[in-house]
């Protein structure tokens, strides 16, 4: 699989169709986002980010490409793209975040292996187009429901004593791709006092999960990185489903719609401002 | 934007285990001095009646555990 990519991608470098390639090189067993730029670059470690006994190594791409896009505005990239990452680049094309998106870059696509899909309990393991890879079947969480079955107090319990274990490492929301805000309110002492451990709770994880209401495009990558092992894909993905039955507003997918918290509009249908 | 975020949190509270009547969104004007002395009297005796909020048990709880173990090192 990894030959396919890498003979389409030597093949848009050399006809000059990208001038780099964003996506993932092995550097002594450790792999890393890394700049393609010329096509021989391609023979020196060029990876899917495959590990060995281990899940692929996955980066958020797309927040690097946003980084790239606007520090070499001349420049048109390619990517390597996994259905996760394709999400990260519509949303925030979105949100403006990616200026003349679809002249700056042209996507790589490639399929996961149903292993990776049922791990992360993916939505669509695979890009619109893929130039390799067969296509895996998405898979639906089940800790939603399991946590809407309870009762209000055993949820409360449930989440006290998850969120209890973060060590506030903002590890969630540094290696989230469509986390671009300049200042964020997760270090604002007068929203969210600073300085505890944990972190005042619930309020900073529900801060944050608000924040990602109408953006999170569920890659978990969150989840993957958490040392406390909190399982934020539930939070986010209930997220994810009130923004469906409130706004009827589904990220990551083509298109110019609007995240429905970006933006002045029609009322959610109901309200408590005309009663 | 404030009506959309309330319905949207009020649905996230319930999810993380927080009566969502806990929390209220009404329009009042400056000029309707007895319409928010109404408001805000009827959400007070709501919220009375609905207790202390679970989420002080909650921090109270932790608090001494945090103590000790600094106490301890």
């Amino acid at each position: 699989m990894v030959e396919q990519v890498r003979e389409h991608v030597r093949k848009l470098l050399t006809e000059g169709q990208i001038s780099a390639f964003l996506g993932l090189r092995d550097q002594d067993g450790n792999i890393v986002p890394y700049v393609f730029e010329k096509p021989e670059d391609l023979d020196d470690g060029f990876t899917l980010g495959e590990v060995e006994g281990a899940l692929p190594a996955r980066y958020p791409l797309a927040k690097l490409l946003m980084v790239l896009v606007s520090a070499d505005p001349e420049k048109k990239f390619g990517m390597l793209v996994r259905g996760c990452d394709e999400r990260a680049l519509y949303e925030l094309v979105r949100w403006n975040q990616l200026p003349g998106a679809a002249d700056r870059f042209v996507k790589v696509g490639f399929a996961c292996p149903q292993e990776l899909a049922d791990a992360h309990e993916c939505r669509k393991p695979f890009p619109d187009e893929c130039v390799a890879g067969e296509k895996a079947q998405p898979v639906m969480n089940a800790s939603v429901k399991e946590l809407d079955a309870k009762d209000l107090p055993e949820r409360l319990e449930y989440w006290s004593r998850v969120f209890d274990r973060c060590i506030k490492c903002y590890g969630c929301r540094d290696v989230c791709p469509v986390c671009f805000c300049n200042v964020c309110t997760l270090e604002e002492n007068a929203l969210i006092r600073t300085g505890d451990l944990p972190p005042e709770n619930p309020i900073f994880h529900l801060t944050r999960a608000a924040h990602m209401a109408g953006r999170c495009i569920d890659c978990n990558l969150c989840t993957e990185v958490c040392p406390a092992e909190i399982p934020l894909r539930t939070l986010y993905k209930k997220v994810a489903e009130i923004v469906q039955e409130e706004f009827g507003y589904v990220t990551g997918e083509p298109g110019d719609a609007k995240s429905p918290l970006n933006f002045l509009g029609p009322d959610p249908g109901h309200t408590s401002a005309h009663d | 934007m404030t009506v959309k975020r309330i319905g949207f949190m009020q649905k996230l509270l319930a999810f993380s285990g927080v009566d969502p009547e806990r929390l209220l969104l009404k329009w009042v004007s400056s000029a309707e001095g007895p319409r928010f002395a109404k408001v805000v009297t009827e959400f007070t005796e709501k919220i009375r009646s609905l207790g202390p909020s679970p989420l002080a048990d909650a921090r109270a709880g932790r608090q001494p555990a945090a103590k000790t173990s600094a106490e301890a090192s």
